[in-house]
């Protein structure tokens, strides 16, 4: 991918004759969820913290865990959805290793992130409200947004309409105060 | 089998969301504050992909569809407190476990919260969620089925119309 041309050239800002990268990549996106849906189900996310979550609890506390009905309802961590997300872990694992090297590393994305806790600190509650919030919807960006709609799903409609109704305003909000 | 194509398509979307840097939680602000469109683009381009690929496949072959019931007012407020969250953390809940394996801190606290939402989530689930999802539950329903129309045609239609909204918007917004 993009080899990196020794001076850049000088292209009107704008498309070059290249595809952008988020066409491109975007294009084999959506083959890979056509895959999916056509050899094992529609690709998801969020599931799999609860049945995680179910997995630990069994062992610690079995009793509570087998007592607890949305832990049976979701079950075994024996999952196609398990597999899409160890899946996950390797393919950002390998894309940031191969080809151009990009050490990751944490960003700060808020006005109010001004050390390293604080954005830790953001990042933990951001993962906490969106687990929460998709499994009330039953879904998140893959299981709602991108597989909801690729089936034409009315429910992937309204929560993508949720999402960017509060996640525009609350960037926005956060933003205020920096830059 | 099924667990190893799941394992292949993981790997593979594991890829694209690194390489279209949709698990930077800057870049991912950048677009929730409308600076930049990249990856709201990536998201529209896959959807249209997809969805003329699955119900044009459809046509020919039996498809693992799995359609989630619309009970409307769980999915809208489970969207707004995603989108609060979403906003917070520059993360989804598939972004940040690509976002570990780059080897990005943060994103380990995210997962973390996440497990403890769903923690959260099961212990409340019983008591106040559950009825939450009886309400105007419209069962699984497409778009359709809403508008009367062959599946194929509709997907045609959408894919078509997201194919142009993203090819008309610009990708960097410059400031008015």
């Amino acid at each position: 991918m993009a080899n990196p041309a020794t001076q850049a050239p000088p292209i009107a800002a704008g498309e070059s004759s290249r595809m952008p990268a988020w066409a491109s990549l975007g294009a084999i996106f959506g083959v890979v969820s056509a895959l999916s849906i056509l050899t094992f189900g529609p690709i998801g996310v969020s599931g799999t913290y609860p049945r995680f979550v179910g997995a630990i609890l069994r062992r610690i506390d079995p009793a509570y865990a087998l007592g607890n009905p949305y832990l049976e309802k979701m079950g075994s961590l024996i999952k196609p959805e398990t597999m899409l997300v160890v899946g996950l872990l390797i393919g950002g694992f390998l894309a940031s290793r191969l080809g151009k090297r990009e050490q990751a590393h944490t960003e700060f994305i808020h006005a109010g992130e001004t050390t390293k806790g604080k954005r830790y600190r953001d990042a933990f509650l951001g993962g906490l409200l969106i687990v929460f919030g998709a499994r009330i919807a039953g879904g998140c960006t893959s299981g709602h947004i991108i597989s909801g709609i690729t089936q034409l799903s009315i429910s992937g409609l309204i929560f993508a309409a949720g999402v960017f109704a509060t996640g525009i305003m609350t960037a926005k909000l956060m933003q205020k105060g920096g830059r | 089998m099924d667990l190893i194509y799941a394992l292949i398509a993981g790997v593979a979307m594991g890829a694209l969301i690194q390489r279209v840097r949709a698990s930077s939680p800057a870049m991912i602000a950048r677009n929730l504050r409308l600076e930049n469109l990249s990856i709201i683009k990536f998201m529209a381009t896959t959807i249209a992909v997809g969805t003329i690929l699955v119900y044009g496949m459809s046509l020919f072959t039996t498809m693992h569809f799995d359609i989630k019931p619309t009970y409307v007012v769980g999915v809208l407020v489970g969207g707004l407190i995603f989108g609060v969250g979403f906003g917070l953390g520059g993360y989804c809940p598939g972004t940040c476990v690509v976002g570990a394996g780059e080897g990005r801190k943060d994103a380990l606290w995210a997962i973390l919260g996440g497990v403890v939402g769903a923690l959260i989530f099961a212990v409340v689930f019983d008591s106040m969620i559950t009825p939450l999802l009886k309400l105007a539950d419209y069962g699984k329903i497409t778009l359709a089925d809403v508008l009367h129309l062959p599946a194929f045609g509709v997907a045609l239609g959408l894919g078509a119309l997201f194919l142009g909204i993203v090819y008309l918007l610009p990708t960097e917004v410059k400031k008015a």
